[in-house]
């Protein structure tokens, strides 16, 4: 069964993450920093370029950034406009069934049509 | 807004005759000011939109422009199945407006269109709600009025 409880099982893969991302940071330090020459000389001469030691996170951030902008725009072409059914209705209630009405029990829960709904608020005069 | 546009456009023509010492580009500047104001007076701006409903007819929905010019669209009493206020998201905010539901013609519970009415004066809920109550006064004296031989 899932429960968020703390088990054995997911220490150790915390654990286990915990000392993966360190010694991922420590390479990553030791690769951007260490001169290229003494890389040399210890035999480990076959790895990437220096420039995307920069390069990487500045076009991370630089996505990160654009997401945001992103995010808000795709968010305004998906509202739909003032002009359509949408702001009204959609699938699910055009293809509701309606329930009988029982004697003395709640009414089923169904979705009201605007017209109706407009009534209620605004018509009755007090 | 008119006049932000208008400051914009004119320091632009005053940088550039600075910078170019040529003074054709002022005059271009206000020429170019003049056609645009004359094209956002009969295009753009929406001095007063009006709403005529006859019960037996239909509803016909007007808009006069700064400069005069009129346009107006009608829609038939048939093609009418309700006016409501709805509520909707528009630019960051969640505004009210009263617009015209037109009948399905294949589903008689169906709603084919929205037409949305004062889209430029975009009056409050209190306004609206008076010219709701007006147009549903017409509208339900169209079921009892006779049936068309």
């Amino acid at each position: 069964e899932n429960s968020p409880a703390p088990l054995p099982e997911r220490a150790i893969y915390g654990f286990a993450l915990f000392l993966g991302s360190w010694f991922g940071f420590m390479l990553y330090l030791i690769w951007a920093y260490v001169p290229e020459t003494w890389l040399f000389s210890l035999g480990l001469t076959y790895w990437p370029q220096k420039y995307w030691a920069v390069a990487l996170p500045v076009y991370l951030l630089v996505a990160i950034g654009i997401g945001y902008i992103l995010l808000f725009g795709i968010n305004m072409m998906s509202t739909a406009p003032l002009n359509s059914t949408h702001t009204i209705t959609d699938n699910y209630a055009k293809k509701q069934q309606q329930k009988k009405f029982q004697e003395e029990a709640i009414p089923a829960l169904r979705d009201i049509p605007i017209n109706e709904v407009n009534r209620m608020f605004f018509l009755p005069e007090k | 807004s008119l006049s932000a546009a208008t400051s914009a456009v004119w320091l632009a023509a005053y940088g550039l005759f600075v910078l170019s010492q040529n003074s054709m580009v002022l005059s271009a500047a206000i020429f170019i000011t003049l056609i645009g104001l004359i094209i956002y007076l009969h295009f753009v701006k929406i001095d007063q939109e009006s709403l005529l409903v006859i019960g037996s007819l239909g509803i016909q929905v007007t808009s006069s422009y700064a400069s005069g010019k009129e346009s107006t669209t009608f829609i038939e009493m048939s093609r009418v199945k309700d006016v409501v206020i709805n509520e909707a998201i528009h630019m960051q905010k969640v505004i009210y407006y009263l617009c015209i539901l037109l009948r399905d013609p294949g589903d008689p519970q169906g709603v084919s269109e929205v037409v949305p009415l004062f889209q430029s004066s975009k009056p409050r809920l209190d306004c609206l709600i008076e010219v709701y109550k007006s147009c549903q006064e017409i509208l339900e004296q169209r079921k009892t009025a006779p049936q068309s031989s």
